[in-house]
């Protein structure tokens, strides 16, 4: 019997190498692993090494673009000393406000909700696999993120951890297939899910009534009931929507606020905040 | 140590590549030419250490895909297995040769990704989108490994392949 093993070793061995992964594949399908002690040192090593080229990357785009940006600059500082002017004058009127909005809350009794802050990072890398739209942050469990957390810009949804490890941490983006957020319309509080195409660029709108009132251009946000996203944010405006004759929802696509492919700073919602801060609330309101 | 400098070449390609995808704003596309490494050891390495370099090639693959699921080290490990069994017939140790077989590498590699994603993926979401990106990836892994052949000629410098013919 051992004869016969060491005789086949190298044939076991390889077909072992070729079986072994082809399994784990086969059982865990693509919801994947999380990550165990050898991702954990590979992307111990990698993030470091991610976040200097990214740096360099950055440091010379900005040399380039901060010296052809010298050209002008000094009729743009004098419209920027113009700007910081019509700034100071709101501000005074909002503390005004504030003041009174505290005033109120207080004669109301009016509990303030405890919020934690936002987690900024910086996109340090696209995870390269065409099959899961994804990204690498520089912040993991060292800096409180966890699976599961929304992450955003001011513009908008990006999308949600997927697995966090020691500095770094990997985000699913929301135009991944495997993407699902509840989302409400904005104007008509139509509820429906956001689901990723997987090309990229667009999200289709899922689960929306033949007879819901949708219409091009209406603002998608979070509805919040998905469990994972707090109400209110920002996923994009709708466009294309389509009614077939036959059927009984509606077919839309969703053009994302947040340009996927060209965010390089994002922030990482806590799991207890419960609502998104002003900053990421969207501008226009409802009609 | 051969195996080794290919692992730290492996995931010095990966860095780079995460970085320039971000740096180029693709959407889908993704640029990988670590394959290019699996097809040289196809050619010159023995199969136990090709097959166990291969399988490390393809798992930092798939670690840094962000969702590891084992799909990435099974195709390596395949790919190497018929670089060699197609060795076995086309003698590939010229730099063009080589090249032309990385491209091709590539290529099923792609389509066999495509397909298992396909697999076990609900309703195939997302293939199309994938399988725009290949004639791309084609292209780069073409140029890298005309570009990079005499760098691994130097890192691997006495190892001819044994007995072409022999899967294992």
């Amino acid at each position: 019997m051992f004869s016969l093993l060491k005789r086949y070793r190298d044939v076991l061995l390889v077909t072992a190498l070729l079986l072994y992964p082809l399994g784990t594949y086969l059982s865990s399908g693509h919801r994947g692993r999380d990550p165990n002690f050898v991702d954990r040192a590979v992307l111990w090593i990698a993030a470091p090494i991610q976040g200097g080229l990214t740096a360099i990357a950055t440091g010379l785009g900005d040399a380039v673009s901060g010296y052809v940006a010298l050209r002008g600059s000094h009729e743009e500082a004098l419209a920027c000393r113009s700007a910081l002017a019509e700034t100071r004058a709101e501000l005074h009127t909002l503390r005004e406000a504030e003041g009174t909005n505290a005033r109120l809350k207080a004669m109301l009794g009016y509990v303030e909700s405890t919020v934690e802050p936002e987690i900024a990072a910086r996109v340090i890398g696209i995870n390269l696999s065409p099959h899961f739209l994804s990204m690498r942050i520089n912040r993991g469990e060292d800096d409180a993120v966890r699976k599961g957390m929304p992450v955003v810009t001011p513009e908008g949804v990006v999308g949600q951890v997927v697995s966090a490890v020691g500095g770094s941490a990997d985000v699913m983006l929301v135009s991944d297939p495997a993407s699902r957020v509840g989302v409400t319309i904005q104007r008509s509080r139509v509820r429906a899910t956001a689901v990723g195409v997987g090309d990229g660029k667009s999200l289709a709108l899922d689960n929306a009534a033949r007879g819901d009132d949708v219409i091009d251009g209406d603002l998608v946000i979070t509805s919040g009931t998905d469990g994972v996203f707090p109400q209110g944010l920002v996923i994009g405006k709708i466009e294309d929507v389509r009614r077939v004759s036959a059927g009984m929802f509606l077919s839309a696509s969703v053009a994302p606020a947040v340009n996927l492919r060209g965010v390089e700073e994002v922030l990482v919602v806590p799991l207890t905040a419960s609502a998104p801060p002003a900053a990421l609330l969207p501008t226009t309101r409802p009609r | 140590m051969r195996a080794a400098i290919m692992l730290g070449l492996t995931l010095l390609l990966l860095s780079v590549e995460s970085v320039a995808v971000k740096l180029f704003g693709f959407s889908v596309t993704r640029i990988d030419v670590t394959l290019v490494l699996v097809v040289f050891l196809g050619l010159r390495a023995n199969p136990v250490e090709g097959a166990f370099t291969a399988f490390g090639v393809g798992y930092l693959l798939d670690v840094f895909t962000g969702r590891p699921t084992g799909l990435y080290p099974f195709l390596a490990v395949l790919v190497f297995l018929l670089v060699r069994l197609l060795a076995s017939f086309v003698d590939a140790r010229a730099r063009g040769l080589f090249a032309l077989m990385a491209a091709a590498a590539t290529f099923g590699h792609a389509l066999l990704a495509v397909f298992f994603s396909w697999l076990t993926s609900l309703g195939g979401t997302g293939t199309v989108a994938t399988l725009s990106g290949v004639p791309l990836q084609v292209g780069l892994s073409l140029v890298t490994a005309f570009l990079i052949w005499p760098l691994l000629l130097k890192l691997d410098p006495g190892h001819e392949r044994p007995q072409s013919g022999v899967l294992l």
